[in-house]
């Protein structure tokens, strides 16, 4: 589970507490814990995809210094709640980033109960990235993990008890959000470099602390520390330097991840070629064509789609295709939204049956219910290909046997080859997109390397903690590149103390 | 004149029950039991008579209460810390340690303050006269030389979580013997005559709480070589089968096994020290207890260590011997910390390992050898000593073995150390899985403080591990759970930075006079004189501010980073490396200099202050999640809220004990916990609206288990 997700409910946690001590608080809207929370943040909390305005919201102490920055308001702000057009410019460069609306709230009469700001802009992504950049350019104003306004709103007694239901469900979709973003993130070359930096500081730190536990008793190398200290630099410059580069690694894959997987020979790359009009992928009546992924971009009611053929899930003796086939998998695992092709022309003939059928089928193709994903799941559309083969009366019986069957995933007959069905098919994934591009974190790039960024930033800070206590106190210094960690363990999971003990008493013979 | 024999009726139980100052000869009814007189047994009879409870303590041996049964050594790093914190709630064994060391040192010293490890070696016999002295100076507290046959258990109080309530032990039969060596050992002041009791027959002793700190006696066996007999430590009898199978059969407590060992003893004389490195103590030794200035020992005349290593005849010796030994073949999980010389070599060969020779005593004539931990054969064990240059010719007084023993898994605990199932029954030591006296004391203690509240009808306690290494060791125990022998290590403390040795007495001894009862006035009236004082001394500190040119002109040479203009007062300047309290002090000895006493914490503080107020908030955090408990009885599995199944089943199998020992759970998710978080609140309101209207003191106790009010320490 992700560790960013956690901070949020762990804080509901503490708002409870509030709760119980003071219901009345609630009623009143007196300003309790949010108060604390010193630091400022921001999101885009409108919808992706195409769309003519988005919403970026600021909550936090800094509420009006960002505005008074970005808005050029230096006199008096706005009335609150009061809608002003205002030149938004980049607040160091005092570039014009767009003209937009701004609002402001103050505390406690907000969503959050805290100081908050509203800025509405253009839609466009180049826009929008400036506008978040320009914000995270502020001291003290940083990306709001998954979920945190709602945390805060949460924190003022903002929601009502009632809503904690839902709340639980919202962090369920966010957590599952974000889950899918960092596989897909950690599945690259900027992944195994955050791995790789987080593998060799918990190195670091057990080094560290295996001096400060056990260096009086046992025969603990004295260069051990100097190694920690060259690796330390080592990391530093590492991250620094790729905090500093402008292509920021990789580029993110952007949009709804839309998957088509299924068994081999059912059509799936025939599918991928009528969604996006042109021969994409190589189609052909033999099992076990399509052996990687074959990626192709798509606007569908105009929301970005990254579409993605996969070979067809099979045992297979041939390497190759077995290597397609892991890949197939994994990249149903870390999709928005699958594609589970089916040749129809493989039902069982009584409508009856077929239910059953589609569910045992579904579970071959879709990972185990752990990863979230369950065949009743919104995120699974089923598409039973090469309906032309199959009797006009028997497609009908089973098409009204499907409907009434909660359990499964909505079910569409289509032929690739005449083209029937693909209006209503459309139509059912067109809705699809449209609710999955309404959850702001599928396909957040910017926000997410923003975070990212946050995150390495404190973790170089940490560890100059580390050198400037080296010779004074081992503590303090620990301390460093504990927080480092922290920081870093925010990108790619949590570190706990036990783990550290490990590599202690793996690399060391601690004999006392 | 010491054993009474005594015929119980049951009426005359009862009649003890109102009348707390019954005739001791009779009694037959106690607030607490305490079974077993080591460590965690001492510290837990002694702080449940402090609470004010009615306590029996029931060794095997009198004449073994206080024994130090492996190392003669007390603190270290990480367990230093504990011994300070022990010694804050007025434990024993902090004092115990300034009587008995011989060699102090502190570890670590160039590390900073905060992972200090205060450390002593001890004198054997040292420790046990003071422990004995203490114990039997305690006010409510009686001894009694016998030994556990089975617990008592009867149908739970239906007002509290529980299958079982433990309502005292059964005492097995006791060789004759013991009556006279206990005459000798024990002399019994008049006032007090009949306090120590000894008794023949299968007699129950009835309790409103136990406390079990049985060590290795749970089911342990011993090794040496290829011979296995029955016992927790050698030279004494085995403990009776009849508990162990009250804990696993009638309890259905679920025990793992463990295993341990001991070094040989070495005939001092036989030593050659000269081929070994001496290890001077410190020049002037630093007492354990916040009560002391000073130690028994006085700093001339400290014994001395020495340092040897092994060599590669050591690692031929035990590779050769290896199938000679049941010990290390068998399966049980030992120490990786403190692992036998066997396991250390073969895990980590062709490499030197240390071996530390240590006084056993002041008039002692053995030395023990640290690091050598063993249980091959007696005949290859002088062999293997023989293989170190320093000892080439050494003798051996006593073979080193190893034992085996069961442990009570300790995620069945609750953070009071009560077992979940039973009420009123309180584990503490070895039994729970820890190594070392430290970690078994530091449970004794706070079982002991649990067992009296609980018999005092007070609502149970848990230390939090944001304000104390005690908090960390008992949450990682009953949250976690151990996989071996689980020993303190500061790398374990989350907020190190906060949990200091120097510190232990602010975070604990108020609270533990305020709170928990634990502690007497005179430590508290002294601690709170201490905390003022730093306090004074604190705004004294503040109160100087110059800049920084005026503060380099008064100093003298020292590097300051804030540019000239910047104004920084004595607080800001005693954070830099070469600024010390004295310094500041002669610069302003008007207002400064009454504070010279306190000149080293003042520094420490300064130093610590910026680092700990930036981690408070995670520390609030940790606390407000430890604070909120969850009902020991709650049926996950029908829990009227939207769980799955998968979830359901975890929370059920490791009954969590607060909302963020659940946290830690893997397969546990945010939402699980969110709506989990609702029910216990929503609960928890109800109750609290019920109890109003009934006025009725009765649910106090649950009503702490659903609303947290039963961690006042922490809040």
């Amino acid at each position: 589970m992700l560790p960013c997700s956690w901070g949020l409910w762990r804080s509901a946690i503490h708002t409870l507490k509030t709760f119980r001590a003071s219901p009345s608080a609630r009623g009143l809207c007196i300003p309790t814990r949010a108060v604390c929370d010193a630091e400022t943040i921001f999101a885009l909390s409108s919808g992706h995809g195409r769309c003519g305005v988005a919403v970026v919201r600021v909550s936090g102490p800094a509420s009006s210094m960002v505005l008074r920055n970005m808005a050029g308001l230096t006199q008096a702000l706005p009335p609150p709640r009061t809608a002003l057009l205002r030149r938004i410019t980049d607040p160091q460069s005092k570039e014009l980033l767009d003209r937009g609306l701004v609002l402001w709230f103050k505390g406690p009469h907000s969503f959050t109960g805290e100081d908050s700001a509203e800025f509405h802009i253009h839609g466009g992504p180049a826009v929008i990235t400036a506008v978040l950049q320009a914000l995270g350019s502020l001291e003290g104003v940083r990306p709001a993990e998954a979920g945190e306004f709602t945390r805060r709103a949460f924190h003022a007694g903002k929601l009502g008890l009632t809503e904690v239901e839902g709340l639980g469900d919202l962090i369920h979709a966010e957590t599952e959000a974000q889950r899918r973003q960092a596989l897909r993130q950690m599945d690259g070359e900027l992944g195994r470099l955050y791995q790789d930096w987080s593998y060799r500081l918990k190195r670091c730190l057990a080094h560290v602390e295996a001096f400060i536990d056990f260096s009086e008793d046992e025969l603990i190398e004295d260069g051990v520390l100097n190694q920690v200290d060259s690796s330390v630099r080592q990391l530093e410059t590492e991250i620094e330097r790729h905090l500093k580069d402008e292509r920021r690694g990789e580029r993110l894959r952007t949009g709804v991840q839309v998957v088509i997987a299924g068994a081999t020979n059912a059509g799936k790359s025939s599918l991928l070629n009528t969604l996006c009009q042109r021969p994409a992928a190589i189609v052909s009546p033999i099992a076990g064509t399509t052996r990687d992924i074959v990626e192709t971009s798509l606007d569908i009611g105009g929301f970005p789609v990254l579409l993605s053929d996969t070979a067809g899930l099979r045992d297979s003796s041939d390497s190759v295709e077995r290597e397609g086939v892991r890949r197939a998998r994994q990249r149903v695992e870390q999709a928005d939204l699958t594609l589970v092709v089916v040749d129809s022309t493989q039902l069982p003939p009584d409508p009856q049956l077929v239910a059953a059928f589609l569910q045992e089928h579904l579970s071959t193709v879709l990972p185990s219910p752990e990863a979230g994903m369950t065949a009743a799941s919104d995120r699974v559309l089923l598409v039973l290909n090469k309906s032309d083969l199959v009797p006009e009366e028997q497609r009908e019986r089973t098409e009204g046997e499907l409907r009434e069957r909660p359990g499964l995933p909505p079910a569409c007959f289509l032929s690739c080859s005449t083209s029937t069905g693909l209006e209503d098919f459309l139509t059912v994934l067109q809705s699809r997109v449209k609710t999955l591009c309404g959850d702001p974190l599928s396909g957040a790039p910017s926000l997410t390397q923003a975070r990212h960024r946050a995150h390495l930033q404190q973790s170089v800070q940490a560890l100059n903690q580390y050198h400037q206590y080296r010779d004074q106190d081992l503590a303090l210094a620990a301390e460093g590149v504990r927080l480092a960690l922290t920081h870093l363990g925010r990108i790619t999971g949590r570190v706990g103390a036990e783990e550290i003990l490990d590599i202690i008493f793996r690399d060391f013979c601690i004999g006392k | 004149m010491l054993a009474q024999k005594l015929h119980l009726l049951r009426h005359n139980v009862l009649s003890f029950v109102s009348s707390r100052t019954g005739s001791d000869l009779t009694r037959r009814q106690y607030d607490v039991i305490v079974v077993g007189g080591g460590h965690a047994g001492t510290e837990a009879a002694a702080a449940a008579a402090r609470l004010g409870a009615e306590t029996l303590l029931i060794t095997q041996k009198i004449m073994t209460i206080g024994a130090l049964s492996c190392n003669p050594s007390l603190g270290g790093v990480g367990k230093g810390q504990l011994v300070r914190e022990v010694d804050a709630l007025d434990g024993l064994c902090g004092r115990a340690g300034d009587s008995a060391g011989v060699h102090f040192s502190i570890l670590n010293r160039s590390k900073g303050p905060a992972v200090w490890g205060p450390r002593a070696q001890l004198d054997r016999e040292r420790y046990r006269q003071f422990i004995q002295s203490e114990l039997l100076s305690t006010p409510r507290l009686t001894v009694l030389e016998g030994s556990v046959d089975e617990l008592l258990v009867s149908q739970p109080n239906p007002e509290e979580p529980g299958h079982h309530r433990v309502t005292g032990i059964r005492l097995g039969n006791l060789p004759q013997t013991s009556h006279n060596k206990l005459g000798e050992f024990w002399p019994i002041p008049p006032d007090r005559a009949g306090v120590t009791e000894s008794v023949d027959g299968s007699h129950p002793i009835l309790s409103s709480s136990v406390v079990l700190t049985t060590g290795t006696f749970l089911s342990g066996s011993l090794f040496m070589g290829q011979t296995t007999s029955p016992g927790g430590r050698m030279g004494d009898a085995q403990s009776c089968a009849g508990l162990s199978y009250t804990l696993k059969e009638t309890l259905g407590l679920r025990v793992g096994r463990l295993r341990t060992g001991t070094p040989p003893r070495i005939v001092k004389e036989s030593v050659d020290l000269s081929l070994a490195q001496l290890q001077a103590p410190d020049k002037q030794p630093t007492p354990f207890s916040f009560l002391n200035t000073h130690t028994r020992c006085k700093p001339e005349e400290q014994l001395p260590c020495y340092l040897t290593h092994t060599t590669p005849g050591v690692e031929r010796v035990v590779r050769e011997s290896v199938h000679l030994n049941c010990h290390i073949q068998q399966d049980a999980k030992g120490p990786r910390y403190c692992p036998s010389i066997e396991s250390r070599v073969l895990r980590f060969p062709g490499r030197r390992h240390q071996v530390w020779l240590e006084p056993e005593g002041l008039t002692s004539d053995l030395l023990y050898p640290q690091g050598l931990s063993m249980t091959m054969p007696p005949e290859l064990q002088l062999r293997l000593l023989r293989e170190i240059p320093a000892l080439h010719r050494a003798e051996i007084r006593t073979p080193g073995y190893g034992v085996q023993y069961d442990f009570v898994c300790p995620t069945q605990l609750t953070p009071s150390l009560q077992v979940k199932s039973t009420q009123g029954l309180f584990l503490a030591g070895q039994i729970n899985g820890t190594t070392g006296y430290e970690e078994a004391a530091a449970q004794g203690l706070w079982a002991g403080v649990n067992a009296g509240r609980t018999a005092l009808s007070l609502p149970p306690m848990a230390l939090s591990r944001t304000q104390s290494y005690i908090g960390v060791l008992i949450d990682d125990l009953v949250g976690r759970g151990v996989t071996e022998p689980y020993r303190m290590f500061t790398s374990r403390a989350e907020f190190r930075t906060y949990l200091r040795p120097d510190n232990a007495d602010l975070r604990l001894t108020p609270r533990g006079f305020e709170e928990v009862g634990c502690v007497t006035l005179r430590r508290y009236k002294k601690a709170v004189s201490v905390r003022d004082g730093l306090q004074e001394a604190l705004m004294a500190l503040q109160s100087v501010a110059l800049s920084s040119t005026r503060w380099r002109e008064k100093l003298g040479n020292i590097s300051l980073s804030e540019n000239k203009s910047t104004t920084l007062n004595g607080l800001d300047l005693l954070q830099y490396k070469d600024v010390s309290f004295e310094m500041l002090a002669s610069a302003f000895p008007e207002c400064l200099s009454q504070y010279f006493e306190y000149s080293q914490r003042l520094k420490i503080e300064a130093v610590y202050r910026p680092h700990c107020e930036k981690q408070s908030r995670e520390m609030e955090r940790i606390r407000s999640e430890e604070s909120l408990s969850l009902p020991s009885d709650m049926d996950y599995l029908s829990l009227p809220v939207s769980l799955s199944q998968e979830v359901r089943e975890i929370l059920d199998r490791v009954r969590p004990n607060t909302l963020g020992a659940a946290t830690r759970l893997p397969g546990m998710t945010p939402a699980g916990i969110i709506h989990l978080l609702n029910y216990v609140l929503r609960t928890g309101q109800r109750n609290r609206h019920t109890e109003h209207r009934n006025r009725s003191s009765q649910k106090e106790g649950e009503k702490g288990q659903l609303c947290a009010s039963n961690i006042p320490i922490s809040q």
